[in-house]
């Protein structure tokens, strides 16, 4: 990986992973590369998802019961694990997101002049 | 289990789905097939790590990481059988050894007694002013009553053993009757298998006890086939039918093994001597119960001072712990033994480690390359130390099987006359406790150490190196080299231990004892004191049997005797020449017959011997031993002399007779040749020998000098004894050859097992030195490839190598002989008493060691000799 990749690909901050997928399950069900694709689309390419650390990640939510999983068909008629959110995931989607909200407007006030000032 | 194993299964479908999914979309932006694939696979990462994550988070992964390492750990121990086996056989015999000799040692000496509460148990010990010994005083019976009174003691209880006459069966036996007194049982608290024991109502008012009897279990077992109707049975005891009333477990044994308990007559006239022990009552020191003992002794002894020491009187009690059987010479060769056990365990341990160490290094290279590739240095501490583990659990479960082969072999050789009856020596929960502890203590200390060493190394330099290399290692080479020396040297301190034993047992064997035991035959003789009721009567009885047994074909001599066949404990204080007597000064005193000398085959040094009319008429005459005569100033003839011995006036029980108007005063008749009457290993002690027919006691021994074989001689005996009383009983037959032979057990026990494990210790050693040297010269096979490039020939190279282990042996032989002389002062008095270092045993020791070291050596030296020097340069290591 050469230093101008890791400069334009974010590295995920840690237990933002899993709100990024409770956020993508928000629109509907969804297998875990459709999840991982999702993601980086939405991001527009900048937020890089290892593939590899998705599914422990799956995993976590499952157990919480934020998510559960189902057997279902993909949109090329392959056999996969669908992921949906459950009303309990659906509520710390919510709490999670305005939390996440008014945590980055603070750091994006504190960062906006040294912000200006870099252009 | 299943159905995490069935979440795996499904966790990598799903992520190989994924995988399917971006190898698709790849394929349709137009990569070829096989870059879609990688570049889907190089996206994704490491899928197993993924896989175990994922399952990580359900917190199920330690028990199949645990079994990874187990199955990871067996399949490396099965690579490297060399190690595997050597180190297994180390702590097989450490372990094993060290087993067995601990259930001994735990049977013996820690807890051979089933009695409650043992070590609360006291005896009574009184010493005059110069006494030093403590031996167990004997009180009379009128005296045991005033000692039951003292508010010092909970509990008091005496025990007086007899030989008593058991008829009833087909032939008479005498055996010995253990009498007790009526709380005896409750104060042992050991309860019956079947009926009950002796209580305080046996015994009534008057000290009359009622006719019953606690049976052995192996007299129950013997007489009645383990019958359960044997309660209320009567067996016939001094011609008095007993009522049973109980038996006791197999491993009660107070007193006595193969006989039975009988209720103590409290008739306060009688001389009856008891052995008292006692509990004291809660809050109360040791310090006062002794003395409030010592006042009521010092006023006895006002009373009675024939009963005690001379001068200012001490009293002392004795932990009941210290004066078995086992205590003296028993105890201190099992703490030897102990000892020695010890040392083998450090040996094995050492081997361990030092294998251990050999391989860790030998596997820095695979080491190094699981940390490259990502291993996480807690996992693999934690997969080595499952491996050592897993080797000392495997040498543990095979030390236990090799103790429980070994316990046998120790307790056959094991001899039975310094064990207490009680003891029994198994393998027990403590025991196995013990074992594992060590076993799991070997492995985490010699697993952990190498373990965590090789986890830091620095990975570039370990993995250029090719993980070789003369170099790389040269502090474990010095280590290892240490570890060596110690081992031998803890060999050298086993092989010295060794031969220490070996030379005291070969002592004993050439002792001289003085007479010549071969063909003599003997056997005790009890005559009923109700049917013998007068010294002329035993003494007819004496005669007559003398008279017909001489009778007998085959047969050279006959003697009879009470005391000196050969040992005597009757100890009399003794005056002579006018000097007063005292009690630090004893000779023993044997009653004798005619033809006592020729029967034992003692030389007359001097005078002569009892004509037939001394002896006829129980005249005052004696024969001394030389040793006594010594007790003369060289160059006097004590023949004609006259001595007192005072045991002849002093109190006697009431089964014993003395001649009318008997006085202490005797005239020495002649001089014998000193015979070794205080055991084999002990010096000679003055012996005084008198006519039979002075003195009547019930117990007599026999002794009879054959042609041929002494056993033939015993059917003969036993008719003339029938014939002169058909209730006779005849006690069992021995040689004096097998009585020697008894001297020489405990010798031959230390000897054996010293031997033995010295032997072990060697091979282990062996075993150490071959593994180290043959690692280091595969270590080196690149050097020694250089060498023998640049010219040197095959013996420079044996030489090179074996000089190696001639260094590091002549430092462990240096250690291990300063350290076994240091330490012969020590054990030499517990011991060997006799025995010592000498030139010849120090110079074996040597040779054996250094033998063995260049044994282990020449393998792998002769292997490095003959190395082809070109694959030798190619050689990685």
């Amino acid at each position: 990986m050469t230093t101008r990749e890791i400069d334009n690909e974010l590295e995920l901050l840690q237990g933002t992973l899993d709100l990024l997928i409770l956020q993508t399950l928000a629109f509907g069900h969804a297998h875990g590369h459709a999840i991982a694709r999702s993601i980086e689309r939405r991001s527009e390419e900048v937020l890089q998802v290892g593939h590899g650390s998705l599914y422990p990640a799956l995993q976590r939510l499952l157990k919480q019961g934020l998510i559960v999983a189902e057997d279902g068909i993909s949109e090329n008629n392959r056999k996969a694990r669908f992921y949906r959110l459950t009303a309990k995931g659906r509520k710390k989607l919510f709490a999670e997101t305005s939390k996440w909200q008014r945590f980055s407007d603070a750091v994006a006030r504190i960062l906006a002049p040294l912000a200006e000032e870099s252009k | 289990m299943i159905w995490w194993k069935r979440r795996g299964g499904r966790l990598e479908k799903e992520i190989q789905t994924h995988i399917d999914f971006e190898t698709q979309e790849n394929i349709e932006a137009g990569m070829s097939t096989e870059a879609a694939r990688q570049a889907a696979m190089r996206k994704f990462g490491n899928v197993p790590l993924a896989v175990d994550k994922s399952r990580e988070v359900w917190g199920w992964l330690w028990p199949e990481r645990l079994w990874q390492d187990v199955r990871y750990a067996l399949r490396g121990l099965k690579k490297s059988p060399g190690f595997t086996v050597v180190a297994l056989l180390s702590l097989m015999l450490g372990i094993g050894t060290s087993i067995s000799l601990f259930s001994v040692v735990y049977g013996v000496l820690i807890a051979p007694y089933p009695y409650s509460r043992p070590n609360e148990i006291w005896a009574p010990a009184v010493l005059g002013a110069n006494d030093s010994a403590r031996f167990w005083h004997p009180y009379p019976l009128r005296e045991f009553v005033e000692i039951q009174k003292l508010s010092s003691f909970a509990e008091v209880m005496a025990t007086s053993p007899r030989p008593v006459l058991l008829t009833g069966g087909t032939n008479p036996e005498s055996v010995n009757g253990v009498y007790l007194t009526g709380g005896a049982f409750n104060f042992i608290g050991v309860k019956p298998v079947i009926g009950r024991t002796i209580q305080p109502f046996d015994i009534h008012a008057g000290g009359e006890p009622d006719a019953v009897v606690v049976l052995t279990y192996s007299f129950w077992q013997r007489v009645f086939n383990s019958d359960v109707h044997a309660l209320g049975k009567k067996i016939v005891v001094n011609d008095v039918p007993y009522t049973v009333i109980g038996v006791m477990p197999p491993r009660f044994g107070w007193w006595t093994n193969d006989s039975f308990w009988l209720p103590l007559p409290m008739h306060m006239a009688d001389d009856t001597f008891v052995h008292v022990i006692m509990r004291l009552r809660p809050g109360i020191t040791k310090q006062v119960a002794e003395q409030q003992l010592n006042e009521l002794n010092i006023r006895l002894a006002a009373q009675y001072p024939r009963e005690f020491p001379k001068g200012h009187l001490r009293t002392v009690l004795l932990n009941y712990m210290d004066i078995t059987q086992a205590s003296g010479q028993m105890s201190a060769s099992l703490h030897l033994l102990l000892v020695a056990v010890g040392l083998l365990l450090l040996i094995a341990c050492v081997n361990v480690a030092n294998l251990q160490l050999a391989r860790t290094t030998a596997r820095a290279r695979e080491i190094a390359m699981r940390l490259a590739i990502g291993a996480g240095r807690a996992r693999l501490v934690r997969l080595l130390l499952t491996e050592s583990v897993i080797l000392s659990v495997l040498g543990g479960a095979l030390g236990v099987m090799f103790a429980v082969a070994s316990t046998r072999i120790v307790v056959a050789l094991i001899p039975p006359d310094y064990v207490p009856n009680e003891a029994r020596i198994t393998i027990n929960e403590y025991v196995l406790l013990f074992s594992l502890a060590v076993s799991m203590l070997t492995g985490i200390l010699f697993g952990l150490a190498p373990a965590l060493r090789s986890s830091r190394p620095d990975l570039v330099e370990t993995l250029k190196d090719g993980g070789g290399g003369a170099t790389g290692s040269a502090r474990a080479q010095t280590l290892r080299n240490w570890l060596v020396i110690a081992e031998i040297s803890l060999s050298v301190f086993l092989l010295a231990g060794a031969s220490l034993a070996i030379r005291s047992f070969v002592q004993v064997l050439r002792t001289d004892p003085g007479f010549q035991p071969e063909r003599v035959l003997r056997m005790d003789l009890t005559l009923p004191p109700k049917q013998y009721t007068s010294l002329e009567q035993r003494n007819m009885f004496d005669r007559n049997l003398l008279q017909s047994v001489m009778s007998l074909p085959g047969v050279e001599s006959a003697a009879l005797g009470n005391g000196g066949m050969p040992y005597s404990n009757w100890r009399s204080s003794y005056s002579f020449e006018g000097q007063p007597s005292s009690d630090d000064r004893k000779i023993i005193v044997s009653l004798i017959s005619s033809q006592y000398p020729q029967t034992l085959g003692i030389p007359l040094k001097r005078g002569r011997e009892f004509t037939e009319a001394e002896l006829e008429n129980g005249m005052h005459v004696a024969l001394i031993n030389e040793s006594a005569a010594r007790l003369w100033p060289s160059g006097e003839d004590p023949t004609g002399r006259h001595m007192q011995i005072d045991a002849l006036i002093g109190p006697t029980p009431e089964s014993v007779f003395k001649a009318a108007g008997i006085t202490p005063d005797v005239t020495i008749v002649g001089v014998v040749g000193d015979i070794k009457n205080a055991g084999l290993g002990d010096a000679t002690v003055p012996a005084i020998y008198l006519p039979y027919t002075m003195f009547g006691p019930p117990d007599r021994q026999l002794a009879v000098r054959t042609f041929g074989d002494p056993m033939t001689a015993l059917n003969g005996v036993r008719e003339k004894v029938r014939e002169l009383d058909k209730d006779l009983a005849l006690g069992r037959p021995v040689t004096l050859d097998e009585v020697l032979g008894d001297e020489t057990q405990q010798p031959r026990f230390t000897m054996a097992l010293l031997t033995g494990f010295a032997a072990l210790g060697l091979s282990l050693a062996a075993i150490g030195i071959y593994s180290v040297i043959s690692y280091n010269v595969s270590q080196r096979v690149h050097e020694i490839g250089v060498r023998m490039a640049l010219g040197a020939k095959r013996g420079d190279i044996l030489k090179l190598v074996l000089l190696m282990v001639a260094k590091v042996a002549a430092l462990g032989l240096v250690i291990g002989l300063s350290g076994s002389i240091a330490l012969e002062r020590i054990v030499r008095f517990q011991v060997f008493a006799k025995a010592s270092f000498d030139a010849t045993s120090l110079a074996m020791v040597v040779i054996v060691l250094a033998g063995t070291a260049m044994l282990a050596a020449w393998l792998p030296a002769s292997r490095a000799g003959n190395l082809d020097p070109v694959a030798a340069l190619r050689h990685e290591a």
